[in-house]
């Protein structure tokens, strides 16, 4: 059946009452428990090897049935075809498409239990601190792959976009060094630390894209940037973090200078710019473009998991230190 | 000797035991110490930071400089000291080799007390966790296409031959697991799958240390090596109860267990158990910056192994879908 057909992602599923809401990126859809049921039995077994006919057998139902359910499922929303899949598209129906999809996805990044704990009086100054080491490394690590995708670039146009945000991106680890300056920690003692594994690997996923392919690159860069443009949404969670876990306002302010310098420049407008730059995009790059973004997405999930797991061991040395083999 | 600046281990713990006993737990050993030595070493431990003589030492704390210099010489041997002047000289590769093997095999023990085996031995994994487990195994294995690759393109002198070997020999065995996986997705599935962030991110760390430090990315290859290493009784009869235990648990796997096997016997007829010693035989001495820019890479593997596997236990758990289908242009 996985040739025929795809499964939309699903970003949530709750109960409500005798039904479930099942929530898309541009819809929600109730099903009845029994059918909700079916459903994801049968989106488990849609890329399977069984045959339509075996599918059938372990709905209990028989073809003609399974054709009238996937039908339905099709025209609620759940279901897609793939012939109907469009062939292209251009750079600008991408980044509306992107657009849409774009609330789904940082929902998706920041559900994480952490961002609750944090809020909510159950997280530390510890942890908080942990956090925002992680995000000096993530931050100087843009010097590894910023320049990078500058370099893989072949189109002139977007070259030229992507060195002008690294020139204007590249020293902004500072901020975040003075932040951690703010809370009691040594120049030293960051400089030299070590990230954890997943803040590495969201610079090495980074370079990964830019060496692939500008575009998927870029949607990276764009789901970053759409962490930072809303003030009214990350203005809270200092706030409540400086209370709950007494952290000095100068621990906050070079934060907040850097989210509003980020926002001075535009840079959530850079994806468009890109990609009013190109004209026609074949479905499989585009494909691809989605797969690298929603990946990143992924990334920061488990970059915040690593964080609270870490961080959240008061044995474990924070800042980080390398390996030394007099030391250790 | 009075000049030597003796500093404790920064991952040494010191606990007290009962009566006036002093233990050190240090790479999963521990030197205890009792009487007079566990009183003195008390009173030294403010002081093993580095920044102080054996004579500076003896002297804050009213001591003999002797009895200080011959303490700190005994709990050198045992590791939990060092020096902080005996940095100079060089160590052979054959030195390295041992140093590797004790830091290791520390490095790998969480990893082997990582809760997802036990979940699995169980019976209380999900599907998506055994499955996920199967895919992501398939997906680092498929790697070597990249790192393997990498680090035969950039390789030293020294090093280019056993690179070029390790890759010929190993690039195809992804395709062992995909014969497994087949047993129940279609192999366009199989091929079109996402790996998950965690295990990206190994692949993506082997590929970066490839292309920058040859001898440091096999050392931290080595690490991933050992854990394929079945060649004593006991290693081999627990992996055979880990499959046991998946196949009882979880019937479904039973091709893609075959496929386990079959890459672990395929690893073991290459003989690849000591080309890390031969490697090690066959480079020039290493300066202290060297050994731990090596060490660097292969702590990091572990910290990434570790990943690896928390990846397939935590977010399986959270984010079910399986398998990872890549995102088209109606999907998402």
């Amino acid at each position: 059946m996985g040739q025929q057909f795809g499964v939309r992602r699903v970003y949530e599923t709750a109960p409500k009452g005798d039904s479930v809401s099942v929530r898309l990126s541009d819809r929600e859809v109730q099903l009845g428990s029994r059918e909700f049921a079916l459903y994801e039995k049968l989106a488990e077994r849609v890329p399977s090897v069984q045959s339509e006919k075996e599918i059938a057998a372990d709905l209990g139902m028989d073809e003609a049935r399974l054709r009238r359910l996937t039908t339905a499922l099709e025209s609620a929303g759940l279901l897609y075809r793939q012939d109907a899949v469009p062939a292209t598209l251009s750079g600008v129906d991408l980044h509306t498409l992107f657009n849409k999809i774009l609330p789904s996805w940082l929902d998706e990044a920041f559900s994480h239990p952490f961002w609750e704990r944090m809020t909510s009086g159950n997280g530390s100054r510890r942890m908080y601190s942990g956090w925002l080491i992680e995000l000096y490394h993530y931050t100087r690590n843009a010097n590894r792959h910023m320049p990078l995708s500058c370099a893989h670039t072949k189109e002139k146009a977007i070259k030229n976009m992507r060195a002008k945000h690294y020139a204007e991106e590249w020293n902004h680890y500072h901020y975040f060094l003075k932040a951690l300056k703010a809370l009691g920690f040594s120049e030293e003692s960051v400089i030299n630390s070590v990230p954890l594994p997943m803040s590495l690997a969201l610079s090495n996923f980074m370079r990964q894209a830019a060496r692939e392919d500008i575009l998927a690159y870029s949607i990276c860069s764009a789901v970053l940037e759409g962490t930072t443009v809303n003030r009214g949404a990350y203005n809270p969670y200092y706030e409540k973090c400086a209370e709950l876990y007494k952290l000095p306002q100068e621990s906050i302010a070079p934060i907040y200078a850097h989210l509003d310098l980020d926002v001075q420049y535009q840079h959530s407008d850079l994806f468009l710019d890109i990609l009013n730059t190109v004209k026609t995009i074949p479905a499989a790059r585009a494909g691809r473009v989605l797969e690298y973004g929603h990946q990143l997405v992924e990334h920061i999930w488990l970059w915040t998991d690593s964080i609270e797991k870490y961080y959240g061991v008061d044995s474990n040395p924070m800042p980080r230190p390398k390996f030394s083999k007099l030391l250790d | 000797m009075q000049t030597q600046l003796p500093v404790l281990k920064r991952t040494a713990k010191v606990v007290r035991r009962e009566g006036d006993k002093l233990a050190i737990e240090y790479m999963g050993q521990e030197v205890t110490l009792e009487g007079a030595a566990a009183r003195l070493l008390d009173k030294m431990l403010p002081y093993l930071d580095g920044s102080n003589g054996v004579g500076s030492i003896a002297e804050r704390i009213a001591e003999s400089p002797k009895r200080v210099q011959s303490l700190s010489q005994q709990l050198g041997q045992t590791g939990v000291l060092a020096f902080k002047d005996d940095d100079g000289e060089r160590i052979t590769g054959e030195q390295f080799y041992e140093i590797h093997r004790k830091y290791v095999n520390h490095w790998l023990q969480p990893i082997y007390d990582h809760p997802l085996w036990e979940k699995i031995v169980t019976g209380k994994a999900s599907r998506a966790q055994v499955l996920g487990f199967a895919f992501e195994k398939y997906h680092y294995i498929e790697g070597a296409f990249e790192h393997m690759a990498i680090a035969a393109a950039n390789a030293t002198p020294e090093m280019m031959p056993h690179l070029a070997r390790h890759f010929i020999e190993e690039y195809n065995h992804g395709d062992i697991y995909r014969k497994g996986l087949r047993s129940l997705f279609p192999d366009d599935t199989v091929l079109r799958a996402q790996p998950l962030p965690s295990t990206r991110a190994l692949v993506n760390f082997l590929s970066e240390s490839a292309g920058r430090n040859s001898f440091g990315y096999y050392a931290g290859n080595e690490l991933l090596q050992m854990t394929e290493n079945t060649g004593d009784d006991k290693d081999a009869s627990s992996i055979d109860d880990f499959y046991a235990a998946m196949r009882k648990h979880y019937p479904y796997t039973d091709k893609v267990i075959d496929s386990f096997i079959a890459h672990t016997n395929a690893d073991q007829k290459l003989g690849h158990e000591n080309v890390f010693l031969e490697m090690c035989q066959s480079i020039p001495p290493l300066t202290r910056a060297e050994v731990d820019d090596a060490l660097n890479i292969v702590r990091s593997m572990a910290e990434h192994l570790f990943l690896f596997m928390d990846g397939i236990d935590t977010f399986y758990s959270r984010f079910p879908t399986m398998p990872r289908a890549p995102s088209d242009l109606l999907s998402e």
